[in-house]
């Protein structure tokens, strides 16, 4: 099978799975409209993003502005579709950056000399307690605002996290008997990584990736806010979020709309990765992963 | 002991990568520090003057061992724009952020906690299933929001029920407690019940994996209910992993109370740090990072440490990695970022 098919294969699998529960159904249901919404706002917004009314700033919603206007008189509902796409690539990048990230380390912990994979744990576990906005605030010393501090901030912080949570059953799978038994058949290292490592990560690491991408969108408003995130004059939910905020005690109904979008975003995300712990029976690799230390075969404790 | 040594070994090495991280940071701008600080339309006489007074006509090298050994001896350096002693304003924010992150810290461990407990404890299906999902949707809100909302709600003169002061921290400071006290409730609120929500989750994480355990089950086997068990024999077990929890999230909190401090109008920490980007006080900000940085590190040593504590049972290992290990096996659920949104 081709990758692509593959890969295909996993996504309807997956869809499946959620699709079976209430708050699976929810999950998908909004993710697919977000998509939906992000393409469409390539081509399409109500109103053009610059087109600005000075008689008709603030506007209460009408048919004319569904979520009225802003400051500026520009249509909301138009800012918060083009921010959609913003966020859509924010989270795709992240997640992709962390899973890289993750990946690599959790490499370095099973494959590695014993010497670089107790290195590698020690440097993650320093480096877990450095919160993503220190980290996005360091960057965007030299850097300014741009969307690569927050996918570069929230990808090292989130794939550091990644690998901690998997480093458990990676470790499992890595002393199992059949690596060994792959690895006197005369397996390279990558390919047991590849083949068998990999595959029993991934329930727990599509549980964490997903929340992450919760987390991505949460860490884009809260950053742009503070204004190291999306610079100023791209759309992003965390700009419409935090442009309403500030005049927010004069114009309250305004602030409720990029706000209700991100809450209900995340939450579909979040459900998402709670339904597929639970269908995956993903918290039951605390346990194993606990008797096989007190059985002593593992120094993970 | 020698778990302890090796901690510290580890903190001294992570604190001097941390601070040459942070060091370069600030140099690899495109052109050079004084002239960014100086301005855009300073006289190079100006430019010149400030480099010498920042010392950047030396060698990257020495600047670094001058920057570093100043810390030590806890010479922070001096604010370009106030002209204060860069510490003493740290610690002017830090007598704010403070109380503010330890008041939502109670608001959070006063929600959380049982919360979070009865999440696994709750006879019904249906009230577990609830309580997960309030868990779930507190974690899905942006701090900014949950905040704006509590303002249109509480806040004098805007809010509904307009009782609290929401902007700003009494000039005078904690000269006059009650003031002092009152600006930081709806603040500490809004940040407590966001952090009660991923609280809640951890320590549903950690009672669940304990309940899970043969523990229960012998507890219960000796005549106790489930309830009992969970409450005597779960809660104990459970601690080193909430212990962590705490200790990381109050780390969290530091930087996490920023969007609440801005939109708050309180002079703290992390809207401190900010307010220096801005100005581009980069002498200011290089201390300040690498101040809060060592905190988180001092913390997470502190935590570590505290775990093997608390849980005996990890002495006959020698893994640095030990504590902190099992909230994550326990449970893929530490999306320990939440709390700084």
């Amino acid at each position: 099978m081709s990758v692509v098919a593959r890969l295909w294969q996993a996504l309807r699998n997956t869809v499946r799975t959620l699709w079976s529960t209430v708050s699976g159904r929810y999950a998908v249901t909004v993710i697919a409209v977000w998509v939906v919404v992000s393409l469409i706002s390539l081509v399409w917004t109500p109103y053009s993003l610059w087109q600005m009314d000075g008689y008709n700033v603030w506007a209460m919603p009408s048919a004319a502005h569904w979520m009225g206007t802003d400051g500026t008189g520009a249509d909301v509902a138009s800012w918060l579709m083009a921010g959609s796409r913003t966020d859509l690539v924010i989270v795709l990048l992240t997640v992709a950056l962390s899973a890289v990230i993750g990946m690599c380390l959790v490499a370095l912990m099973t494959l590695g000399s014993t010497w670089s994979s107790n290195a590698t744990v020690v440097a993650v576990d320093a480096l877990i307690s450095i919160p993503t906005v220190l980290l996005a605030l360091v960057l965007a010393v030299p850097f300014g605002a741009s969307i690569a501090v927050v996918v570069v901030a929230c990808g090292i912080g989130y794939g550091l996290n990644l690998a901690r949570v998997v480093r458990p059953q990676a470790l499992l799978v890595a002393n199992s008997g059949y690596v060994e038994s792959a690895l006197s058949n005369g397996a390279s290292r990558w390919r047991v990584f590849a083949q068998h490592i990999v595959p029993n990560i991934l329930p727990v690491a599509s549980v964490q990736l997903s929340l992450s991408a919760g987390t991505a969108i949460l860490a884009e408003s809260g950053l742009t806010y503070l204004g190291i995130g999306v610079p100023s004059g791209i759309p992003s939910w965390g700009r419409s979020l935090s442009l309403s905020v500030r005049l927010a005690s004069v114009h309250p109904l305004t602030a409720l709309w990029p706000g209700l979008v991100v809450a209900l975003v995340v939450l579909a995300l979040n459900l998402c990765g709670d339904v597929l712990r639970e269908r995956s029976g993903v918290h039951h690799a605390g346990v194993a992963s606990r008797q096989a230390a007190s059985e002593g075969g593992e120094n993970d404790r | 002991m020698r778990f302890v040594v090796r901690r510290l070994m580890l903190f001294v090495i992570a604190l001097l990568g941390i601070s040459i991280l942070i060091f370069a940071a600030v140099r690899i701008l495109p052109g050079d520090i004084a002239s960014v600080m100086a301005g855009m339309n300073a006289p190079p006489e100006r430019v010149q003057s400030l480099r010498e007074q920042l010392g950047l006509d030396r060698s990257l090298v020495q600047q670094y061992t001058d920057w570093f050994s100043g810390i030590i001896r806890g010479d922070f350096g001096t604010s370009m724009l106030t002209g204060r002693s860069i510490s003493s304003q740290i610690g002017s924010r830090a007598s704010i952020t403070m109380p503010l992150i330890i008041l939502g810290l109670c608001v959070a461990m006063a929600l959380g906690l049982p919360l979070g407990f009865m999440t696994v404890a709750a006879k019904s299906p249906r009230v577990r299933g609830a309580l997960r999902l309030v868990g779930l949707i507190g974690g899905s809100i942006p701090a900014l929001w949950g905040g704006l909302i509590l303002i249109l709600l509480f806040a004098r003169g805007i809010g509904l029920i307009g009782i609290l002061p929401s902007q700003g921290f009494p000039t005078q400071g904690w000269g006059s407690p009650p003031a002092a006290f009152m600006a930081l409730i709806l603040p500490a609120v809004s940040v407590g019940v966001i952090v009660a929500a991923s609280l809640m989750r951890y320590v549903g994480a950690a009672v669940g994996s304990v309940a899970s355990s043969g523990f229960i089950d012998m507890a219960m086997g000796c005549g106790m209910t489930r309830q009992q068990a969970l409450l005597r024999v779960g809660c104990r077990l459970a601690v080193p992993q909430l212990v962590s929890v705490l200790g990381l999230t109050f780390v969290e909190m530091i930087t996490g109370v920023m969007v609440i401090e801005n939109l708050f109008a309180l002079p703290g920490l992390g809207s401190g740090l900010v307010t220096d980007m801005g100005n581009r006080d980069l002498i200011a900000v290089q201390s300040e990072l690498f101040m809060l940085a060592s905190v988180f590190l001092i913390i997470g040593m502190a935590v570590d440490i505290a775990h093997r504590v608390l849980d005996p049972r990890l002495d006959g290992t020698d893994d640095m990695s030990t504590a902190r290990n099992e909230e994550n096996s326990a449970h893929a659920n530490p999306d320990e970022q939440e709390v700084s949104q």
